[in-house]
Formats: C-alpha cells, structure tokens, sequence
C-alpha cells in the first residue's frame, strides 16, 4: 500500500488488495482441491532406491570371519568374532556401531563371500546409545539346524563307539574263554 | 409467528415453554425460569465446545490440505476426526502454570471473561424460528457488545501475564479492536437498514422466499462492498490472520497467551473459534438469508411449525456459518500477515470511510426504490 493518498492510488490500493487477495485464494484453492503429496509415513513408504545405503545385513551362513570388512572400515565400527569348530564357525559378535557408522559402504566391497550389504531399512530409533551398537548376527554361534544336526551326530557316535567297545568286551571275553579251554 | 406465541407463553425461551410442558403442577414459574436457564447455558456451552471442536479438527485439515498435507489421520479412525478430543484431554492434565510475577486474580480471571463474554453473544444468536436462547429485540448490539468484551479479556490477559510479548498482545488487540469497531458496526447498518430490526430472528425471518431471491445481499448493490467490509473487519475483530497481529507467534511467540497453558489456554483458543462462528453466522443472518435456503422454501406452510423444519433451519444456518468458517481458515493461509500500520491504515483510512459510504448509497438507494423501510 502506498502511503501517498491521491483518489487514484486510494482506489488503486482497495483494488490491489482486493485482487491480490483472490489471487492468492485461487492459488491456495487449487492447492486444496489437489491430491496431498505427502505420504502416511509408516503405513506407506516412498519406494527406496536399489542402491540405497541403508541399515547393514549380514548373510551370516556366507560369513568367513575374515575381517577384511573391519580393516577396510574407516572409522573402525565394525566389530567381528568367531571360534572355529573345524568346518564350522561359532559367532561370538558381530556389531556395526550406528553412532559411528558414515553410510560409505567401505565394508560391502573388500568381502570374498560377498556377505554383507547395505540394505534399505533407514528408521532406527532407540531410547538408549547402547543399543546403536547394532548386533548384526541374528543367531549366535551355529544356527540351530547346524546344532541339531551336530548333536544328533554326536548321540550317533557315541552308540556307536558304545557298540563298538560292547563287541570289543565281547570279543575279548571269548578270547579269554577259548584260551581258558585250551589251557 | 412461532417464537412471538413461545415467547407470550413464559416469558423466557424455547426452553422454559418446554419445561413446562412436562413439569407437574404446582411448580412455581420462577424455578421453571431457571431451570430453563441453566438448561440453556448448558446446551451453549455444549454447542461452543462442539462447535470450537470442529473447527479446530477443520482448520488443521484445511492447513494441511493447502499445503498438500494430511493433517491428523488416526485419532478416531476416519480422518482423524478425534483429534480435537484428544488435544482436549492432553490440555486438561497438563500443568497450569502461573508465573511468578503474574497478577494471579487477573491472570485466572482473564480467560473467563473471554470465554464468557462470548458465550454471552451466542445466546442471541438464532438457529431456527422457534429455536433461540433468547430473543433479544437489540440482538445485533448484544452480539457486537459482548464481542468486543473479549478485548477486555484479551488486554487483561496480556497485563496480567507481567510479559512483553504479551502486553505488545493486548496493545496490540486494543488499538486493532478500536479501529475495526467501526467499519464492523458501520457496515452492518446496510442490511440493518433494509432488514428494519436489530433482532436476529426477525431478520432471518424476513429472508425467506424460493431459492434465497429474498437474500439481503442481493437486496441492493452495496451490500457486496458492505459485506466484504463486514468480512474484513470480521477477520480483524475475531484476531484471525491476516490481522492476528495479537497472537503473532514469529513476532510476539504467542502473543497475549504468551503465559498461559492447558486449559487456560484452551480457554483462549476456544474463543477463537466461537467467535469465527458467531462472526460467520451474523454475517449469514444479515447477508446470506439467515436459515433460509432452496431446501427450508420447499416446506409447505402448513410444515413450518414442525420439528423437521426446525432441525432443517438450524442444519442450514449451521452449514452457512462453517462455510464463513471455511473462508476464513482458506484466507489464513493464503495471506501473510499484516503490519501493524498497515493494519491501522486500513481500519481508519480505508474499511471505516468505504463503509460510511456504502451506508450512504445503500440508504440513497433504499429511499428511492423501496422508501418504506426507514
């Protein structure tokens, strides 16, 4: 609004503001009528990319535990452990810290087994820092089957071995019999 | 008419004809009255609560629609339609507040006055023929009166707070509420001139007629101007943006409610709202037919006393007032805020002399054409 007041910009000011205003309106109307652009967030998301740099995940059967995802990480977030049972590997950890971790994907290149990945998963909320200092293994040590498989195996060999020492017993009884007889 | 014979009946309102239609005999007409009363004000406040309610729930989804939002979307189920509710319990159990330095009886008193002073306005307000608190022959002046008794409320707020933001508030309000005073009651002659009665009822009754034809708006051509001056001062009186310069909350934080919280604040925020109610629905009574409309014309005459016929009045003058509403909300968040100049300028050097104006062409024109209603 101009401030000089001659019949001309009064009238010109009353016929700005009127017209500005329902320009505006006609604006924001249409906006109004528009379908909303947002997304309800947690029920739907926008699709991620493919190559998003997310949340790691680890394919934790590939795994050699041979720390060149470690080494090969910057800012040294990366924490891995294991035992080695001949072919197989008993986890003890395997953390990414989430307080630390920059998102480079340093860690998905150098792997031989091509086992861990940046994945898409991006919400990571937590009421405590502790629990930034993300487990990666989702079992610990051998997986259950492996375990089952193991234990079985183990009972086997042991009635085996129970058998075999039976037979021994047995075998050498006879033996101590037949030379009894003879003696 | 149907609200004059209620009216012969007890003296009072809708209410008390009712009580005593059930009251057994013997019951003194003085404890009818009040009984009356209290069943009044009990259904006022019901309704300004509802009222206040849907439009807050409205004006968060038409904020968020012209911003190509959502808004609330869970609370209750569909859109979100709880969400005031909730908002209510919330402010409810928080803490109420009071600072140090506040002038405690003025500080608690402040959000009474508002609050009550606008409950005081709604009671002349008409929803149907035969449905009114009361029926005020003054209607008009009690509705501009009380209304710009909330300013009192509103200034004591902001002294009281022992605030600077909320004194600027209050200054502000006072010296807004000042100058469009006068462009609000000014521009209102027009149709007061053509209505010939400061009452609500028989204003609205004097609109009726097959599909709003006998409308004051299109009764003659100053009472476009008239009205949007009415709306543009309307703004102005209920604190609504562009003119929300008490409230200015990148300026002032919040203005005059800067100190208050919970329920006290909601007390405020109430106000608002009724008051853009009360505002849309004077408006519609004096320019848009009141409860009139196509589907109120169709009813026979012999209908017009009928329950159906009261609830299909107050169903339209209901929707006429949230439409104002709706108007209101879309130019707040078209327009940015004003100065406060600005604003002064526009009170004073614009809305009052184009509103005096209109009252003389408007009554220029009512003595040529018409020349019996003054």
């Amino acid at each position: 609004m101009s401030t000089s007041v001659t019949p001309r910009v009064y009238f010109q000011n009353v016929w700005d503001s009127l017209y500005t205003t329902f320009a505006g309106m006609k604006i924001t109307g249409k906006y109004l009528m528009q379908k909303p652009i947002t997304v309800q967030y947690p029920d739907e998301r926008l699709p991620i990319p493919d190559r998003y740099r997310g949340i790691h995940y680890l394919e934790q059967e590939k795994c050699i535990n041979c720390l060149a995802c470690a080494r090969a990480c910057p800012i040294d977030c990366i924490e891995m452990d294991a035992i080695r049972h001949g072919k197989e590997l008993e986890w003890v950890l395997f953390t990414l810290d989430y307080q630390k971790c920059m998102f480079c994907e340093l860690c998905v290149y150098p792997c031989p087994k091509d086992c861990i990945h940046m994945g898409t998963e991006f919400a990571f909320v937590s009421y405590d820092r502790s629990e930034f200092n993300h487990d990666l293994l989702s079992y610990r040590g051998m997986s259950r089957e492996a375990r089952i498989r193991k234990r079985e195996a183990d009972i086997k060999k042991a009635e085996k071995e129970a058998a075999k020492a039976l037979k021994a017993a047995a075998a050498a009884e006879a033996a101590a019999a037949e030379e009894g007889d003879e003696g | 008419m149907i609200h004059s014979s209620l009216l012969a009946s007890s003296g009072g309102n809708v209410f008390s004809s009712l009580l005593q239609g059930v009251a057994p005999e013997g019951v003194p007409i003085w404890a009818i009255s009040l009984g009356a009363a209290f069943l009044g004000v009990g259904i006022l406040v019901a309704f300004v609560s509802l009222v206040a309610m849907f439009s807050v729930w409205l004006e968060r989804k038409v904020s968020a629609h012209i911003q190509c939002r959502y808004g609330p979307m869970y609370v209750g189920g569909w859109h979100g339609w709880a969400q005031t509710i909730a908002d209510g319990v919330k402010l409810l159990l928080k803490e109420d507040l009071i600072p140090l330095g506040a002038d405690r009886p003025l500080f608690m008193l402040a959000p009474a006055i508002v609050l009550g002073a606008i409950f005081g306005a709604l009671v002349a307000l008409p929803l149907a023929p035969g449905f009114f608190f009361a029926d005020v022959d003054m209607g008009l002046f009690l509705i501009l009166a009380f209304s710009s008794l909330t300013t009192i409320g509103v200034v004591m707020a902001g002294w009281a707070s022992n605030s600077k933001w909320s004194l600027y508030g209050a200054m502000r309000e006072a010296a807004q509420v000042v100058a469009y005073e006068i462009p609000l009651g000014v521009s209102l002659f027009v149709p007061l001139m053509v209505a010939g009665t400061f009452s609500l009822t028989e204003a609205s009754a004097a609109q009726s007629g097959w599909f709003g034809m006998h409308w004051f708006i299109f009764q003659n051509p100053f009472m476009l101007p008239a009205f949007i001056i009415f709306f543009i001062a309307a703004l102005a009186e209920t604190k609504r943006a562009p003119f929300d310069l008490p409230e200015a909350e990148s300026e002032l934080v919040a203005g005059f409610m800067t100190e208050y919280s919970g329920i006290r604040w909601s007390f405020f925020f109430m106000e608002e709202y009724a008051a853009m109610f009360l505002m849309s629905a004077v408006g519609t009574i004096f320019f848009f037919g009141g409860y009139h409309s196509p589907l109120t014309a169709m009813f026979p005459e012999s209908a017009t006393s009928g329950v159906l016929y009261q609830l299909v009045c107050a169903g339209t003058i209901i929707v006429k007032s949230f439409a104002g509403v709706f108007v209101m909300m879309w130019l707040r968040w078209t327009l940015p805020r004003m100065r406060i100049d600005q604003v002064m300028s526009m009170g004073y050097k614009y809305l009052t002399p184009l509103a005096l104006a209109c009252v003389l062409g408007a009554a220029i024109w009512e003595t040529i054409f018409t020349g019996d209603s003054l």
